[in-house]
């Protein structure tokens, strides 16, 4: 006969999920995630509001996530109205992506993780069994908020990133001891990868999946997806692609592709489609036990992209610029960045007035619920015969593997 | 000094505001030896509710039947219980749409699919539970949220901000973005607490931190009418963070 029990509340993730294993007899035999977060309905929260609005509200989908939904609401819509931004802008909003990128790594694997592998409860037993490892992750994640703070003016929901520029370009002068900064994080950045490299992995062999991220512009940024399957989809029919489908038993959308294996998106898929050699010995399968591994790695990848980006700026001069002007038009733009967590969409319609008349984001969570369903069945499969707490234990470690943000996909 | 009891919760939000807690990167080890964050499902796990707590820190607003239920738990099992942030506080960003129907709404995101149709227009936590002191910011400044557990560490919660963004611009002498540029800036009309961050940064103000005790909003509706925003342009911003400004 068979019955259900729950994780009831997923922990050390964002936002509100759970885990429901179904038994057979006293056997597991399948698992399915829920998020079950209420939503706040950002798609139509949007609508009849104009333009210049829309990123201030969108970003309030996600805290983790602000500034990247941010930066993608800001292109969609200057891509709707035909507006250019300049170089110095295109390179401050990299640099504040790459701040959100070096915070959300940092707090996903010192805060939320790191736990898994030490076999505490979280943060703060974490700060009494391992205090110099929190307090090392804590001065990474500070510099990625000190980042997204210089520029965006906030580390949460940055205010000053607007459509066509910034409020306010920061001076020299924080922009210099920036970059002294992250200077000194190199020490804490080689231990640490050191250190989380040696940690023993605590997930059993799971599949591998296919991979999916945006390519054709710097890190991070670009105008279509490429798959480890070898397809490249342009942003206009990147939605069509991912195929979000409402489904009962989620909150978040799913996405069906094309209705055969799902894709996972996130650092292991973009390390995967990107792999620079001198980490691919570090990978001896690509599946998600090595996803702690794929994230120190682009949190390194993080901080040396955020130096090359102060220095590109530096040269640059940091003119004082006004955002350039955006005019109401009649149009649509569909954007494509990498979140933390992989690959993040924004579009919006305008009528002539300027004001949204439609509107469409898919999140990385969102979409990597497909693979996180397929993992939690190779998850069950290889623990055969298993306890049911170890079964229950191991579930909850694979799906923050995946580091949620259930916010995000719900929205 | 007793290690104090504290449980902190999220509700239909961002999150914004128990990651402000987290991003106190130079405190957080300190806080973690004072208090003790027995429920904190977002850094601690399992999520149980056990005993009672020195006080619940509860950020979001309320959407959906379980949230009332954990809110509710929440209250009986705490001395104090904080609101935590501008949606707990009155709603925030989720509720701007409030007043309309929200099955046309949830319609427009998940069609005729019944997903989520026990959810409700989203609702403040003092609309559910007494509140004992309330953070507001989306996301609340980090000095704010240090000044409650401070509070609380010494037995007497702050007292609260009673003055409009607009005293904290002028003494940053920023130029006024308002009367000198025509912006439709909110911090005549919005709670201060925030050193005027945005205004200081010549954004206009965006009334997240929602309405100051006493606005003057007839007065303040003049100036704006002045400078050529109509009524409806003002209550849709207004309407942005906080839906009961016209109340």
């Amino acid at each position: 006969m068979s019955s259900l029990s729950k994780i009831p509340i997923l922990t050390r993730v964002e936002g509100h999920g759970s885990v429901e294993l179904i038994r057979d007899g006293g056997k597991v035999v399948d698992a399915r995630l829920d998020l079950h977060e209420s939503p706040r309905l950002f798609e139509a929260l949007v609508v009849g509001r104009r333009f210049d609005e829309i990123p201030d509200i969108t970003c309030r989908i996600c805290s983790i996530c602000s500034t990247v939904h941010k930066v993608a609401a800001l292109q969609a819509v200057e891509l709707a109205l035909g507006v250019h931004v300049s170089r110095q802008t295109g390179l401050l909003r990299e640099l504040a992506v790459q701040g959100g990128q070096i915070e959300s790594h940092a707090l996903h694997i010192f805060c939320l993780a790191l736990p898994d592998y030490l076999g505490v409860n979280g943060i703060q037993e974490l700060a009494h069994r391992e205090p110099e490892k929190l307090q090392m992750g804590l001065r990474i994640k500070k510099l990625g908020n000190l980042i997204q703070e210089i520029i965006g003016g906030r580390a949460i929901h940055p205010f000053n990133l607007l459509v066509g520029g910034l409020g306010k370009v920061p001076e020299a002068g924080p922009m210099q001891s920036l970059g002294k900064q992250l200077l000194a994080l190199r020490d804490d950045v080689t231990t640490s990868i050191t250190y989380i490299m040696g940690l023993n992995a605590i997930l059993p062999p799971l599949p591998m999946l296919p991979a999916c991220s945006v390519t054709g512009g710097p890190p991070l940024f670009g105008d279509s997806l490429t798959t480890s399957t070898g397809l490249a989809i342009p942003a206009g029919c990147a939605a069509d692609w991912l195929n979000e489908q409402v489904e009962l038993h989620t909150h978040a959308k799913v996405s069906r592709f094309s209705g055969t294996i799902p894709f996972m998106v996130g650092p292991l898929a973009r390390l995967v489609l990107t792999m620079p050699e001198k980490y691919s010995h570090y990978f001896r399968s690509t599946t998600i036990r090595s996803s702690l591994t794929a994230r120190i790695i682009e949190l390194q990848q993080a901080v040396e992209r955020a130096q090359a980006l102060i220095g590109l700026l530096l040269d640059g001069g940091l003119k004082k610029e006004t955002p350039v002007m955006a005019l109401p038009r009649e149009g649509e733009g569909t954007s494509l960045i990498e979140a933390p967590r992989g690959v993040l969409l924004h579009s919006y319609r305008f009528d002539q007035q300027g004001i949204c008349c439609a509107a469409d984001i898919i999140t990385p969570t969102a979409i990597n619920q497909g693979a996180i369903a397929a993992s939690l069945k190779g998850l069950v499969a290889a623990m055969d015969g298993a306890e049911y707490e170890q079964i229950r234990n191991a579930a909850e470690i694979l799906v923050r593997s995946y580091d949620p943000c259930i916010s995000c996909a719900v929205h | 000094m007793r290690t104090l009891r504290v449980a902190i919760a999220g509700l239909t939000a961002c999150s914004g505001c128990q990651l402000s807690l987290l991003n106190c990167e130079d405190e957080l080890p300190g806080l973690l030896e004072l208090f003790e964050f027995q429920f904190f499902p977002m850094a601690s796990s399992p999520a149980l509710l056990t005993g009672e707590y020195d006080a619940a820190l509860v950020e979001g607003c309320l959407s959906m039947p379980l949230e009332k239920e954990l809110v509710q738990e929440l209250r009986r099992r705490s001395r104090y219980l904080v609101a935590l942030g501008t949606c707990a506080v009155c709603g925030g960003v989720a509720a701007l749409r409030n007043g309309e129907e929200r099955e046309l709404l949830r319609q427009q995101v998940y069609g005729h699919s019944p997903v989520a149709g026990e959810t409700y227009d989203p609702i403040p936590l003092r609309d559910v539970v007494p509140v004992d002191a309330s953070v507001t910011g989306c996301p609340p400044e980090k000095e704010e949220l240090l000044r409650v557990l401070a509070g609380l560490a010494r037995g007497a919660l702050p007292v609260g901000i009673d003055y409009p963004v607009c005293t904290e611009c002028r003494m940053r002498e920023n130029l006024c973005l308002l009367t000198e540029r025509g912006a439709l800036c909110l911090g005549p009309l919005t709670l201060g607490g925030c050193g005027a961050r945005c205004p200081s940064m010549s954004v206009p103000c965006e009334g997240c931190r929602g309405p100051v005790p006493e606005a003057n909003l007839s007065e303040t509706l003049k100036i704006y009418g002045q400078k050529g925003y109509d009524r409806i342009t003002v209550s849709g911003r207004l309407r942005r963070f906080c839906p009961e400004w016209e109340k």
